[in-house]
């Protein structure tokens, strides 16, 4: 059986040896004729005269090694020989799918952007041209040139696929725990410090304020609100940060139990809260309508994110647009994703990516998510001084958003103390908060370096 | 010497006032949920009297068995099943028809039997 089959594909290598040397000795050994126009084939048929071929000009021989060598040159191997970073990028899109489908890191975003990474990095493919987009401003006078993931970009860049997803984010959650325990808020505004006070070291790394913001806002751990403000105040550093969110945000599990541990007594982890109050229908239609108005008047560079986020809630609790609810809990969520994915993934380019500021994006990222964990559960345990009704400091690291990712982190680890605790539905309540907070966080920088 | 290059009061400015903007306007949405939750938060009213069957009056005071009844948690949740069964018009019982109903199926070339025959297909 074996033997066959090797039969078969020798059979078909000599085939095609055979075809090139059948088709190369004779360009080679003729010239080649160029193409007649018309007015030449009618003089020549009507006078029946010869035309004389060798007064046409002559083109040169075709040489099949000097064929062969320019079409190896052409190819994506010679330019990734000539360019090692390619390669390196094309290694860590794989390392980046590897995680995406084995280990099931986020994989709904980490999956297209991983992909978008690779697409962009094939050499000679011209899928992305960042050129367009150079200087923060979009090209259009050289869009004829452009490329199929050009056109899906500038979704990114002008700020639309952010609020689609925020829009279906909005439908998703359940600002219920929030309404009926609003402290919660503090805690979610205090989870945001870590976008604050990574601005503060990114400044100390020499970075612009801009770029600084930027790299801040991995701190609020949410991904299309890093991917908006970064898209208007840094748009050459959209792949490094939104693979730094994405990744951390997959990584909370990781990163955030060590951290609450640290800064909490067994006594504390152990502590059980009172049972939430019943939050009527009413309360949850006019909730989103009031945070909207409050908020976009407030802050109108945060309008664009939290209007959105409340459209999608209205939807959700109004009960009167169930089709449109579902679908922009799941189509439009979904459709948005892979084209949000594949093109931040598609902005990795291997001059933008592979250089120290990526190196420093990734590191600052971690910090900011520690900062922003930390601060949520020091602020539980300090209102818990003043506070009858105890708080359980381990829901404050839910503050930073990472809906709902967070939360569950702050049951699991209450359970170690205590099996019988639920913190899930309290956890909920910061979760939510730190999505309202981190747009406004967003908005605030927009509004002050924008 | 980086870090002397840098205007550090531009950024402190921004990051006390932008941490504190975020905490101003979460605090301002903290006040109006307190004020929203005491609005719209349904009460259940209890009465001060009660007639009896035979038309007296009688008065309720904290102590009368009105206030005293504390309800067990599965009793609650099955009282609250029932008025969400009432109240939503849902019906845990159905009429026992069954209906079966012809549903029309419109043309169209995607499912026409004529293009889903093949003579090439064996």
């Amino acid at each position: 059986m074996k033997n066959v089959i090797m039969m078969k594909h020798l059979k078909y290598f000599l085939l095609i040896i055979a075809s090139i040397v059948s088709v190369s000795i004779p360009l080679s050994a003729q010239e080649k004729v160029l193409p007649i126009d018309s007015t030449e084939v009618i003089a020549v048929s009507s006078d029946a005269v010869a035309v004389n071929v060798t007064d046409a000009p002559m083109e040169a021989n075709i040489n099949i090694g000097d064929s062969l060598m320019e079409f190896l040159d052409g190819t994506g191997f010679a330019m990734i020989a000539r360019n090692w970073k390619i390669l390196v990028m094309l290694l860590i899109s794989f390392l980046l799918l590897y995680l995406a489908i084995v280990k099931k890191f986020e994989p709904l975003l980490l999956l297209p952007i991983a992909f978008g990474m690779m697409l962009t990095n094939l050499p000679g493919a011209g899928l992305f041209t960042p050129d367009l987009f150079a200087n923060g401003v979009v090209h259009w006078e050289q869009f004829s040139h452009a490329g199929l993931l050009d056109y899906l970009y500038l979704g990114v860049k002008l700020g639309v696929y952010p609020c689609l997803i925020f829009i279906g984010v909005g439908a998703m959650t359940d600002f219920g725990p929030l309404i009926a325990n609003p402290k919660s808020l503090l805690l979610g505004a205090a989870a945001q410090i870590g976008i604050f006070a990574t601005y503060i070291g990114a400044i100390a790394l020499d970075f612009l304020p801009r770029e600084a913001a930027s790299i801040g806002i991995i701190g609020g751990a949410d991904g299309p609100t890093a991917i908006f403000l970064t898209s208007k105040l840094a748009p050459e550093l959209l792949g490094p940060i939104a693979v730094a969110a994405y990744s951390y945000m997959a990584l909370v599990p990781v990163i955030q139990p060590p951290i609450m541990r640290a800064l909490t007594t067994k006594k504390e982890r152990a502590i059980t809260m009172k049972q939430l109050r019943s939050v009527s229908k009413s309360e949850k239609i006019v909730f989103p309508i009031m945070v909207a108005v409050i908020v976009s008047l407030l802050l109108p560079a945060a309008a664009p994110l939290i209007g959105c986020l409340m459209l999608g809630n209205l939807m959700r609790e109004s009960g009167v647009v169930e089709r449109l609810s579902k679908t922009v809990q799941n189509e439009l969520m979904n459709i948005t994703t892979i084209f949000l994915g594949i093109t931040v993934g598609a902005t990795a380019t291997a001059d933008a990516f592979l250089n120290m500021k990526t190196l420093m994006i990734l590191g600052m990222g971690i910090i900011a998510f520690g900062f922003g964990s930390a601060g949520g559960v020091l602020l539980a345990k300090f209102m818990n001084l003043f506070s009858k009704d105890k708080i359980n400091p381990l829901i404050g690291s839910a503050g930073v958003s990472a809906v709902p990712m967070a939360a569950r982190v702050s049951q699991v680890v209450g359970q170690e103390e205590n099996p019988g605790n639920f913190l899930l539905m309290h956890a909920m309540g910061p979760n939510v908060a730190g999505v309202i907070g981190s747009a406004v966080a967003a908005g605030i920088l927009l509004s002050m370096l924008g | 010497m980086i870090l002397l290059e840098i205007n550090w009061t531009n950024a402190l400015n921004i990051t006390l006032l932008g941490f504190g903007i975020v905490f101003v306007v979460l605090c301002l949405l903290i006040l109006l949920l307190y004020i929203f939750g005491k609005v719209m938060t349904p009460k259940v009213r209890v009465p001060k009297a009660v007639r009896t069957p035979k038309g007296a009056k009688v008065e309720i005071s904290d102590d009368t068995e009105f206030h005293k009844v504390q309800l067990p948690a599965n009793a609650s949740a099955a009282i609250a099943m029932a008025l969400h069964l009432y109240y939503s018009d849902v019906h845990d019982q159905d009429s026992h028809v069954i209906t079966i109903k012809k549903v029309e199926r419109r043309y169209s070339p995607w499912s026409a039997k004529i293009y889903g025959i093949n003579n090439l297909v064996r």
